[in-house]
C-alpha cells in the first residue's frame, strides 16, 4: 500500500503551518475540458463571458464547467492581484485538489495559512488531502477547521467519514448528525448515515442521499471494507446520476479491475483519462492494463496464475504447488470448500503491484487480496524478483493473502480489518515457525512505551495510523492476539469468532460472546502475555543495540575471538533480529575465519531457524553442510531458500545435484527444469543434467530429448554424447 | 575475410605461446584495492592452472615504467604466431578525448597502451579493459586482428565496475564453455561476464551503470550484442582464452586423421542443418539432427579409444 511518509507538523498550537507532501507534482492541465451537457456548457460560458474579467465568480464558473486551465488562469491572475487574500488561494487549492494535484493544493493551503493562521478553508483543504492518504492528522485538521468556523459543514462531514473509516459506527453517526444539524441538506452527512445502514445490510434507509457524491461515498466504504462488488454497484449509481463525476467513474474502473473485469475497467478509466481526469490511480491503472500483454495466464482447476512471461516458466511450478498446498490446508482448517477460482497476479515490477494496492488503507506492502461472490478472489503480489534477494518471503506472503481469501469468503467480507489481518499473520507462522515477520524494533518500542491499541480500536492502527510504524505494530499485535486466542481457547474459538464477525457482530460483542469477558479485560490479559513473552528483548534492547555496534567494529578489525565472545553474549538478548548485520552472521563469519566449521554451521542453523533470509548466508550453510557430508540437510536448506528467492540458477543447480545424490529424482527434475526455465548461462550442461535425472528416473524418451537439446547447442559435448549412445543402444536392444 | 581465416588457422593449428598480462590498478581505498587484487589473482590462478604453452604475468599496482618494461620484454619474446592477452582491472577515467588507466604515479593513456601492444609481434591480440570508463579506450586500442572488450559502453560510464569479477569467474567456470569444445573463447567469456554483470544489477535492484561491449573488426565502436548482423564477434569466437582439456592431442596422431576429418564433416553438416532449421518441417529437422549427432558421438567415441 502506498503509505505516505510525509511528516506532518504539530497542529496543536494553530501556529502558521507549512507542509510538504511526498508526491510527484504533475503538470497543470493544458487542455480545456468541455463538459458533455451542451445546454449547461452554453449557460456556464455565457455566464463567464458576462462577468467582469478575473473575478472569483468567473474562476468558479470555468471550474464548474471543468475548464480547469481557464479556471487556473483566472485564479492565478486573482492571486497576483490580491496576494494578501487567503480565500483566493484556498479556492485555487481546492481547484487543484479537484483536479487530482494535491501537492500544489497543499502549497496553496499552506500559503493561505501563512496569511491567516486559522483559515478554516485552508485547514479543511489540508484535512481533505490528509484524509485521501488515511493520515491520522486529518481528524485534527478537521477539528481545527471547525474550531475556526463552527458552521463549516464539510469539516463536520469529514469527521463523520473518518470515524466510519475507523469502523467506529456510533461516532460516525454522531458526527454525521452534527453535519445534518449544521446543514439539513448535507449530502456527506446523509451519505454516512445511509452507508452505515447499507453496510449493516439494511437496504431501506431514511438517509438515501439521492446524489452522485453520496453514492460515491457509499462506494468508498464498501471498497475499504473489502466488499468490492457492492462498492462497484454504488459507483455505478453515482455515475448514472452524474456521468461527469470522474472520481467515481475512475474508482468504478479501479474496482472492476480488482474483480478481474479488465475490459470494462479499461473503458471506464479511458473515459476518465480522455475527459481530463488523470489522477495517479487512473493513469497508473491504464498503464498497468496496457502492460498485461506481457503476462501469461494459466489455469489449473481453481488456481489461475498471472505471471510475467519472462519468469512464468520458472515460477509456475513453485506457485502452483504452493497454491495446492495452501488450499488443501485451509479448506480443512476453515472448513469450507472454495467454489470460485483464485487468481494470483505476480508482479516483477513493484510499481505495478503498487497500482493494484493504490488507495487502500493499511500497509499492503507485500500483497493484496480482493474477493467477490460472483468473480472469485484476486491476489496481487510482488514477484520474488521484484525485491532485493532476501527482503521478501513470497511463500509466506502467499499464505497470508490466501488466508484473507478464506476469511473474507467465510464472512462474505464482513470481518474487521484487525481480525482478518491477525489471522493472516497467525497463518504465516502456523505453516512454518521460520516464516512470518520477526519481532521488529518498532514493535519492541511500542511494547516498551505501552503503545499497543485496545482490541476494540485496533482497526484504527491499520486505517488511520499515527505513524507508518503503527501499521507494522498493528499487524504484529493482531497476529499475536490470534496466536494468544489459539493457544488459550483453541482454533475452534477463532473460527467461531470469524462466524460472529460474519454476522456483523462488533469486536466487543464477539470478545464477550466467545472469550467470555469484556474487551477491556481481554486487553489486560493479552498485554500481560505479550509483555511476558517479550520481556527479555524489551529489557535488553538498548544494551543489545550498543553491543551490536561493538560486534560490528570487532568484525571489521578481524578480532574474531572478540566477535565470538561478545556475539555469543548478546545473541539471545534479541534472537529475532535476522536483518542485515545479524549477530548470527557475524558469529558464523568469525567461526569460519577460525576454521571452526561445525560452530559456523550451528550458528547459521540458528539464523535460518530464527527466520534469517539472506540468500548468501543460507547458501553458505548449505555448502558447509554439503562439505560436512550432511547432504540431505544441505538440500533442505536450499528448499527453504526457494521460498524466499527462487531466481538464482546456481541454487537450483546445486539443489538438483543434491537431490540426485539423495535419490530424490522428482526433486532433481524439478530443480533442473527450473534452471532451464531461467535462461541458463550453460544450456548444454543444463539439458544434460536434466537428461541424467530423467534417465535415472526411468524416463528414457525425455532423457533423449534433453540430450538432443544439449547436443544441438554443443555438438561436441562428450558426456552428453556418451549418454546419448548409451540410451539409444539400450533402446535398440 | 582473408585475415580472419589466417587468424583462425593460426589459432587452431600451429603450437604457439599465449602471453597473458593481467594488471590491477590503483584502488584508491582499501576496499577497492583488495577487490582488484583479488580478481587479478583469481585470473592469474585460472591461467596458471590451465597450463599449456603460456606465459602468465600479473602486475599489481605497477607504475607506468614497470608496464612499459614488461611489454618490452614480451615484444622481444613473442612471434607472429603467438597470442597476447592483456587484462586491465581497476579505475579508469575519460575526459572526452583521452582514456587513462589509474596506476601509481602518472596514469597510462589508452593511446600509449595501444602503442605498447602494437610493438608486440603476436598477431592475435585480446585486450580486456575492465575499468570504469573503459569504453573510452576502444578507439585507441582497436585495430585489425585485435579483440577489444570494454566493461563500459562509453567513457562516460564512470562508476566502479563489477565486470572483472565475472570475467575472472568465466575463466574458471566450465559453464562459460557454452559449446563444450573444452576451450573458453573470448566471446564465450564475454557473454558469461556480461550476463552475470547484468544479473548482478538486476538482483540488487540497482540501475546498471556498466554495459560491456566487444569490438573485433578494428573499426567499430563496440557492440553489446556481437552478431553476424553487426559483424562483431567472429574473431573473438575463435580466440581461446583458456583451454580446459587436451583436445588438441588427437590432432597430432596421424592414425586418427580420417576420423578427425569425418568429425569435422559431421560438425559442418550439423551447423548447416541448424542454419536451415527455420525452413524445415520440425520432424524432418529432428530426425536429421538426431542421425548426425549420433554419428558424431560414435565418431568421437572412436577417436577417444
Amino acid at each position: 500500500m502506498s503509505m505516505s511518509l510525509s511528516l506532518w507538523g504539530s497542529f496543536a498550537s494553530c501556529a502558521p503551518v507549512c507542509y510538504r507532501r511526498n508526491w510527484r507534482v504533475a503538470n497543470p492541465p493544458q487542455d480545456a475540458i468541455l463538459p458533455h451537457k451542451p445546454v449547461l456548457v452554453a449557460f456556464v460560458l455565457l455566464l463567464a463571458s458576462l462577468l467582469p474579467a478575473q473575478t472569483l465568480e468567473r474562476a468558479e464558473a470555468f471550474w464548474k464547467a471543468r475548464r480547469f486551465q481557464e479556471a487556473n488562469d483566472v485564479f492565478r491572475a486573482l492571486v497576483a492581484q490580491n496576494p494578501k487574500n487567503p480565500d483566493y488561494k484556498v479556492r485555487w487549492g481546492r481547484l487543484y485538489l479537484d483536479n487530482s494535484q494535491p501537492d500544489i493544493a497543499v502549497d496553496l493551503f499552506n500559503e493561505a495559512l501563512q496569511l491567516k493562521k486559522d483559515h478554516a478553508g485552508a485547514l479543511l483543504g489540508l484535512a481533505l488531502v490528509a484524509a485521501e492518504d488515511y493520515e491520522s492528522v486529518a481528524a485534527d485538521l478537521a477539528h481545527q477547521a471547525l474550531a475556526s468556523d463552527p458552521k463549516l459543514v464539510e469539516a463536520q462531514e469529514l469527521l463523520a467519514r473518518l470515524a466510519l473509516e475507523d469502523n467506529d459506527t456510533a461516532k460516525a453517526a454522531e458526527e454525521a448528525n452534527k453535519a445534518l444539524a449544521l446543514g439539513a441538506k448535507s449530502i456527506g452527512g446523509r451519505a454516512i448515515l445511509a452507508t452505515i445502514d447499507w453496510l449493516a445490510g439494511k437496504k431501506d434507509t431514511a438517509f438515501d442521499p439521492h446524489a452522485a457524491r453520496g453514492y460515491e461515498t457509499a462506494g468508498h466504504f464498501f471498497v475499504i471494507n473489502r466488499r468490492y462488488e457492492e462498492g462497484v454497484q454504488y459507483y455505478r449509481k453515482a455515475i448514472e446520476l452524474d456521468p461527469e463525476l470522474y472520481s467515481a467513474r475512475s474508482q468504478l474502473g479501479v474496482n472492476l479491475m480488482r474483480l478481474g473485469q479488465d475490459q470494462e475497467a479499461y473503458t471506464q478509466l479511458e473515459t476518465c483519462y480522455k475527459n481530463g481526469f488523470q489522477d495517479a490511480a487512473t493513469r497508473n491503472s491504464l498503464k498497468l492494463l496496457d502492460s498485461y500483454k506481457k503476462f501469461d495466464t494459466v489455469q489449473t482447476g481453481l488456481i489461475i496464475l498471472k505471471l510475467d512471461k519472462k519468469e512464468a516458466e520458472l515460477l509456475r511450478p513453485y506457485f502452483e504447488s504452493e497454491m495446492e498446498r495452501v488450499i488443501a490446508t485451509y479448506e480443512k482448517k476453515y472448513r469450507i470448500k472454495l467454489a470460485k477460482p483464485v487468481r494470483v497476479e505476480v508482479y516483477p515490477d513493484h510499481e505495478d503491484f503498487a497500482v493494484r494496492a493504490l488507495g487502500m488503507p493499511g500497509l499492503g506492502a507485500l500483497g493484496v487480496t480482493f474477493t467477490s461472490a460472483t468473480y472469485g478472489s484476486f491476489i496481487a503480489m510482488d514477484s520474488p524478483s521484484g525485491r532485493p534477494p532476501g527482503s521478501f518471503h513470497w511463500a509466506s506472503t502467499l499464505w497470508h493473502e490466501m488466508s484473507h481469501v478464506f476469511t473474507l469468503t467465510l464472512t462474505d467480507s464482513h470481518v474487521p480489518r484487525w481480525f482478518t489481518e491477525g489471522l493472516a499473520v497467525h497463518e504465516e507462522t502456523a505453516v512454518s515457525p521460520e516464516w512470518g515477520d520477526r519481532l521488529a524494533p518498532p514493535v519492541i518500542m511500542a511494547i516498551k512505551d505501552k503503545k499497543l491499541l485496545p482490541v476494540a480500536e485496533l482497526d484504527r492502527g491499520f486505517v488511520h495510523p499515527t505513524s507508518p510504524a503503527q501499521v507494522v505494530v498493528s499487524y504484529f499485535q493482531a497476529g499475536r492476539i490470534c496466536d494468544y486466542i489459539d493457544d488459550k481457547w483453541g482454533w475452534a474459538t477463532l473460527l467461531a469468532m470469524l462466524r460472529d464477525f460474519g454476522n456483523d457482530d462488533d469486536t466487543a460483542t464477539v470478545v464477550r460472546k466467545e472469550l467470555k469477558m469484556e474487551s477491556v479485560e481481554f486487553d489486560k490479559q493479552f498485554l500481560v502475555s505479550v509483555e511476558a513473552g517479550t520481556k527479555n528483548v524489551v529489557d535488553h534492547f538498548d544494551e543489545w543495540q550498543k553491543r551490536l555496534k561493538q560486534v560490528n567494529a570487532l568484525s571489521k578489525s578481524k578480532d574474531y575471538d572478540g566477535v565470538i565472545k561478545e556475539g555469543v553474549a548478546i545473541r539471545d538478548m534479541y534472537p529475532d533480529y535476522v536483518e542485515d548485520g545479524s549477530v548470527y552472521e557475524f558469529l558464523a563469519s568469525a567461526y569460519l575465519a577460525k576454521d571452526n566449521k561445525p560452530a559456523a554451521i550451528d550458528e547459521l542453523e540458528r539464523y535460518v531457524k530464527a527466520g534469517g533470509r539472506n540468500p548468501d548466508s543460507i547458501k553458505l550453510l548449505s555448502k558447509q553442510l554439503e562439505d560436512a557430508g550432511r547432504k540431505k540437510e544441505a538440500a533442505d536448506v536450499l528448499v527453504r531458500l526457494n521460498y524466499i528467492y527462487p531466481m538464482d540458477n546456481d541454487q537450483h543447480q546445486a539443489l538438483g545435484a543434491l537431490w540426485m545424490d539423495a535419490g530424490n529424482l522428482a526433486g532433481a527434475i524439478a530443480e533442473f527444469r527450473a534452471v532451464l526455465a531461467h535462461n541458463p548461462i550453460d544450456p548444454a550442461r543444463s539439458h544434460y543434467d536434466l537428461a541424467r535425472a530423467y534417465q535415472l528416473n526411468h524416463q528414457p524418451e525425455q532423457a533423449i530429448e534433453e540430450l538432443l537439446a544439449a547436443l544441438e547447442t554443443a555438438p561436441g559435448y562428450r558426456p552428453a554424447q556418451k549418454l546419448l549412445l548409451e540410451l539409444t543402444t539400450n533402446e535398440a536392444k | 575475410m582473408k585475415l580472419f581465416w589466417l587468424l583462425l588457422l593460426a589459432a587452431l593449428s600451429a603450437p604457439a605461446t599465449t602471453f597473458y598480462v593481467t594488471i590491477s590498478g590503483l584502488g584508491g581505498e582499501p576496499d577497492y584495492e583488495q577487490r582488484f587484487k583479488m580478481w587479478a589473482e583469481d585470473i592469474d590462478s585460472s591461467l596458471k592452472r590451465a597450463g599449456g604453452d603460456s606465459s602468465v604475468v600479473t602486475l599489481v599496482e605497477p607504475t607506468r615504467e614497470q608496464i612499459r618494461a614488461r611489454f618490452a620484454e614480451i615484444a622481444k619474446q613473442a612471434k607472429p604466431a603467438d597470442a597476447l592477452v592483456v587484462m586491465l582491472i581497476g579505475h579508469g577515467t575519460f575526459d572526452g578525448v583521452d582514456y587513462k588507466f589509474n596506476i601509481p604515479g602518472p596514469d597510462i593513456t589508452g593511446a600509449e597502451l595501444g602503442a605498447l601492444l602494437d610493438r608486440v609481434p603476436a598477431t592475435r591480440q585480446l585486450v580486456v579493459n575492465m575499468t570504469s570508463s573503459s569504453g573510452g579506450s576502444i578507439e585507441a586500442l582497436r585495430r585489425p586482428a585485435r579483440v577489444v572488450i570494454a566493461a563500459t559502453r562509453t567513457g562516460t560510464e564512470k562508476n566502479a565496475t563489477v565486470f572483472a569479477r565475472y570475467w575472472a569467474e568465466a575463466l574458471r567456470d566450465p559453464a562459460a564453455d557454452a559449446d563444450k569444445n573444452e576451450a573458453i573463447s573470448a566471446l564465450e567469456a564475454f557473454h558469461y561476464a556480461q550476463r552475470k554483470t547484468a544479473d548482478f544489477y538486476e538482483s540488487q535492484k540497482r540501475l546498471a551503470t556498466e554495459h560491456a561491449v566487444l569490438e573485433d573488426t578494428g573499426k567499430g565502436e563496440g557492440e553489446r550484442v556481437p552478431s553476424a548482423e553487426n559483424g562483431e564477434g567472429r574473431l573473438a569466437a575463435a580466440f581461446p582464452v583458456v583451454r580446459l582439456g587436451a583436445n588438441a592431442a588427437a590432432a597430432r596422431d596421424p592414425a586418427k586423421r580420417p576420423l578427425l576429418e569425418k568429425k569435422e564433416q559431421l560438425e559442418q553438416a550439423i551447423d548447416k542443418l541448424k542454419y536451415e532449421k527455420a525452413a524445415m518441417p520440425a520432424d524432418a529437422y529432428k530426425k536429421q539432427l538426431t542421425q548426425l549427432l549420433l554419428e558424431l558421438a560414435r565418431t568421437q567415441e572412436a577417436l577417444d579409444k
